[in-house]
Order: C-alpha cells, then sequence, then structure tokens
C-alpha cells in the first residue's frame, strides 16, 4: 500500500498515487461547508462528465468542471482555490442546466471563487480577479458603472500595465479603445447615481462595520 | 401602457446606440418607458464573483425603486435581467437583510420577452413600413437571458424563440443554426483575450455556415463581443444588430443615421446589397 506522509491537498506534481490519496484529516468539513453555504447536493454526483461536455471552455481549464465537484468531495481545498478555473469560469451555467443530478456545478465554483477572493491564496488569473475587484470599487464610488473611468483604474492597479505591456495585450486594446472613441462608443463620463451614499453604506455594513 | 425601464450601465456607454433605438422603437409602438428614478449598477459579474450579499442588495435597490413606481420592469440587458431576477428570488428567500423596503413581487421582463408577446407582435407588424425580406439572419440569444431556467423562466432554453418571433415579424428571413445560446465569452477578455477570439469567431463562423447576413442580439456585451472580434477582417463584414435596430430599419424611422457609424462590422455594405438603405 502506498503510504505517503505528504499532504494531499499541497501536492503539486501529479504523481497518480498522490491523487488517489483520500480525504484530508479534516474529514468531509469542506465538503459539509460548501454543501451547506450553497445548498447544493454535491455528493450526488457520479462522475458522469456531462458538465464538462457542456462547458464551451473546458479545453483552458486546468481543473475541468466534473473534477471541481470530485475534489471538493475529497475536500482539496487548496488545490481547488489555487487554480486557474475558478477564474475563467464564464458563468454559462451550461454545466448546471444539463447535470442529470441537479447538482448546480457554476455555483459551487462561483462560490470557491469568492471563497478564494477572501482567503490568502494568490488567485491564478490576477487580471481577472483585479478586474473584478476595480469593477466592484468603481460602482461603490459612483453608483454606476463607466466603461472608460473601469479601465482607467484598472489600468493604475499595480502590475497590470506592467503585465498587459510584456504580453503585448496593452497596444491592441489601446488601439480598441480609439476605435471605439471613434465610434462614439466609448463614453468619457458618466451620471452619478445619486444613491451612492446609500450603497456606501450597505456595503461597509456587509464588511462588518458599525457605521 | 406603461412601463418602468432599467437601462443599466451598458446603455448609458458602449450600448448608448441601442438605448436609443429602443426609445425609437417603443414610441413608435405607443408604449410608454419611464427610466427608473436613479437607478444603479446592478453589480454584473464582479459582485456576483465577489460578494454574495451585494449580488443580492445591489439589484434589490432598483427593484425597490420600480415598486415604488408600480411598473413592471423591462430591461434590455441580458445580464441586468438575470442579476434582478436572482436578486428577486433571494428577497423572497428572506434570509438577508436588504436595507431598502422591498417585497420582489414587481415583475421583471426581459425587453425580448415582452416584444415577442402575441399582442406587442400584432402591434411591431401594424407599425411595419417596409419589410425586411431579402435580410436572411441568425437570432443569438446568448447565455444570461435563458439560462439557468430556474431563474430566467425560459422554458425554451434550448431552443429559444423571442428574438426569431420579433425578427420574423419585421420581415427578416430567420434561418435556424446550433449556437442560439452558446457563451460569447462575456468579459473574460480583460485577462484571456484568446478564450473570447475562441467562441466569438466559432459563433461568427457557424452564422456564416448557417447562410446568415446578419446576427440579431439582445445583449449589449455579446453584441460588442462579436462586432469586435471583425475589427481585422477583411472580407464582407456581419453586421450585429440590436434587435430594435433591425425593427428600427422595417419601421422607416432609421433615425440619426448616425449609428450606423458606431458599429465596428459595418452594416452598410450588406443593406445597400439588400436594397433596405
Ligand atoms: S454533470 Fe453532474 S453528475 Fe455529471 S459529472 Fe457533472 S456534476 Fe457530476
Ligand atoms: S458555468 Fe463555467 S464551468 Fe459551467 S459550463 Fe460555463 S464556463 Fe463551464
Amino acid at each position: 500500500m502506498h503510504t505517503s506522509t505528504s499532504d494531499p491537498e499541497t501536492a503539486t506534481e501529479h504523481d497518480p498515487c498522490e491523487q488517489r490519496e483520500l480525504i484530508g484529516d479534516r474529514g468531509d468539513y469542506f465538503l459539509n461547508r460548501i454543501q451547506g453555504e450553497t445548498g447544493v447536493n454535491v455528493s450526488a454526483c457520479y462522475q458522469c462528465e456531462r458538465c464538462t461536455n457542456a462547458c464551451p471552455i473546458s479545453q483552458f481549464m486546468d481543473i475541468k468542471p466534473h473534477q471541481i465537484i470530485r475534489y471538493v468531495q475529497l475536500g482539496w481545498r487548496i488545490r481547488l482555490l489555487k487554480s486557474s478555473t475558478i477564474w475563467i469560469c464564464l458563468s454559462c451555467e451550461m454545466c448546471t442546466t444539463y447535470c442529470p443530478n441537479e447538482v448546480d456545478v457554476a455555483e459551487i465554483i462561483n462560490h470557491l471563487r469568492m471563497m478564494a477572493a477572501s482567503s490568502s491564496i494568490a488567485p491564478k488569473e490576477k487580471s481577472l480577479a483585479v478586474f473584478h475587484q476595480t469593477f466592484l470599487e468603481e460602482l461603490i464610488k459612483s453608483g454606476r458603472v463607466n466603461e472608460f473611468r473601469l479601465m482607467r483604474a484598472y489600468y493604475s492597479k499595480p502590475d497590470i500595465l506592467h503585465e498587459k505591456i510584456k504580453n503585448g495585450t496593452f497596444k491592441q486594446e489601446l488601439q480598441l479603445a480609439m476605435t471605439l472613441f471613434r465610434k462614439g462608443r466609448l463614453k468619457l463620463s458618466a451620471p452619478k447615481s445619486k444613491a451612492v451614499k446609500e450603497i456606501q453604506k450597505a456595503y461597509s455594513q456587509t464588511r462588518g462595520e458599525i457605521i | 401602457m406603461k412601463l418602468s425601464f432599467y437601462p443599466g450601465c451598458s446603455l448609458e456607454g458602449m450600448a448608448n446606440d441601442y438605448c436609443e433605438s429602443i426609445y425609437a422603437v417603443f414610441k413608435t409602438l405607443g408604449i410608454d418607458l419611464v427610466e427608473i428614478e436613479d437607478w444603479s449598477c446592478c453589480g454584473a459579474t464582479a459582485a456576483h464573483s465577489l460578494s454574495e450579499i451585494m449580488s443580492v442588495i445591489l439589484p434589490a435597490r432598483n427593484l425597490a425603486a420600480a415598486e415604488k413606481m408600480g411598473l413592471d420592469i423591462i430591461c434590455p440587458c441580458s445580464l441586468c435581467f438575470n442579476r434582478l431576477r436572482f436578486s428577486q428570488k433571494m428577497i423572497k428567500k428572506k434570509i438577508f437583510h436588504i436595507p431598502w423596503q422591498v417585497t420582489g413581487d414587481i415583475r421583471v421582463l426581459d425587453m425580448t420577452r415582452f416584444l415577442a408577446k402575441p399582442s406587442i407582435i400584432q402591434l411591431i407588424k401594424q407599425c411595419i413600413l417596409k419589410p425586411l425580406d431579402s435580410l436572411k439572419v441568425v437570432c443569438y440569444y446568448g447565455c444570461q437571458m435563458v439560462r439557468p431556467p430556474k431563474i430566467t423562466g425560459y422554458a425554451d432554453y434550448e431552443n429559444p424563440q423571442t428574438l426569431d418571433r420579433i425578427s420574423a415579424a419585421a420581415g427578416a428571413r430567420v434561418l435556424d443554426w446550433s449556437y442560439k445560446s452558446t457563451c460569447c465569452g462575456a468579459s473574460i477578455g480583460i485577462g484571456r483575450r484568446e478564450i473570447v477570439e475562441f467562441l466569438s469567431k466559432r459563433i461568427l463562423q457557424k452564422s456564416r455556415q448557417a447562410g446568415a447576413e446578419a446576427i440579431v442580439v439582445s445583449c449589449p456585451l455579446c453584441q460588442s463581443n462579436l462586432d469586435i472580434v471583425q475589427k481585422d477582417r477583411s472580407d464582407t463584414p456581419t453586421p450585429i444588430f440590436y434587435v430594435t435596430e433591425l425593427l428600427r430599419l422595417s419601421f422607416k424611422d432609421k433615425g440619426n443615421p448616425k449609428w450606423f457609424k458606431m458599429h465596428v462590422a459595418d452594416p452598410v455594405p450588406v443593406l445597400k446589397a439588400k436594397g433596405l438603405l
């Protein structure tokens, strides 16, 4: 029998024996937590892979949708939160719609994304994670989101501009912005919603601030 | 008839041409749209991805405002529609504290479903001056308008029909195809451009294989993805029309012809060739 002592959660190399290792020492704590928080019956999955077959971008994923569900059953929290899948999933709901057992796969992935966002684990797809964060910040600032201001704020985030220049997408995006501006589709400003104060208050309350 | 209107942030920015065409079409149909006073963003993918409670209370604020007006909501953006419906469902479960007074009883309609009602189709037919019968189109619905059916209420989520019916009423030849509700990539292009290009190019290619000369959409994000991906093409572009733009063409109220110029995939060559301009 295989007797490795390494933690299966943190194992990075894909040693098949390592992967076969069973649930971590917290038992099915993680599975129960996810099922309790989402109301999704993860245990109902019988690995038919229909979700993965329905998914339009499974070839871009490091952990496929049906594997996500399996890993939740096994309690492999860190491996899940470190994955790129939880950030690139489009929430297109194909998986959920076609699962024969009504496992809400998209909701599980979205929930893992929220968990990752509030964990200490660095997101694998940083540019996407930062984008969501910037969007929310812009929303809280003015009640509505203007594309131009959003992109400006996004590019001023640490490392984003640098990374975009490095991988060559910056030039493309700048050209695109110019085209859209010429076509009258890029508005440089938008009216604020008068509700900003209310929204800011609600937002800080959700984060546990009293006033 | 009077309805409250939730435009959403896109229709104030990138899709301002869409907004203009909606007002024009509803005016022709004689239906009053009252913009929800002081509406705010629905939270879109960001709130959905990062904070469950925000994804419920942000749309709830707009539901509350519409309830005060006592008018059903018409929502042209698929994502906003999905988020409003989701929030409504969560409000009814009464597990979150919502800082606004809201019951969730008001009806939230996606615009296409409203326009596809038999009575409205009749109304549309009466307004047609120049049927588009030489134009072959396919209708593209995307994800958020139809899925998940438990939220959107679409029973025919595999083969939705609302856009098909409206386009047919405008006299276009609506073709069948299998990519009606395959994802276009949404906002993933921000971090992973190759994914959005892979998905959008495939949809375009399939529409051409079906024989379509144009694609009809109702979601601002789908429109911009399918439109922008044609940026560097040299052959005849496939224009991506908002459904209300298509109606407008057949209503003969083309409005300010400036809206043609706002498309990246220029609709003029196709429309000229078809004698529709
Ligand atoms: S479709 Fe459902 S049952 Fe099948 S593998 Fe996916 S989650 Fe499991
Ligand atoms: S919601 Fe995510 S995992 Fe599910 S089919 Fe869509 S992209 Fe794939």
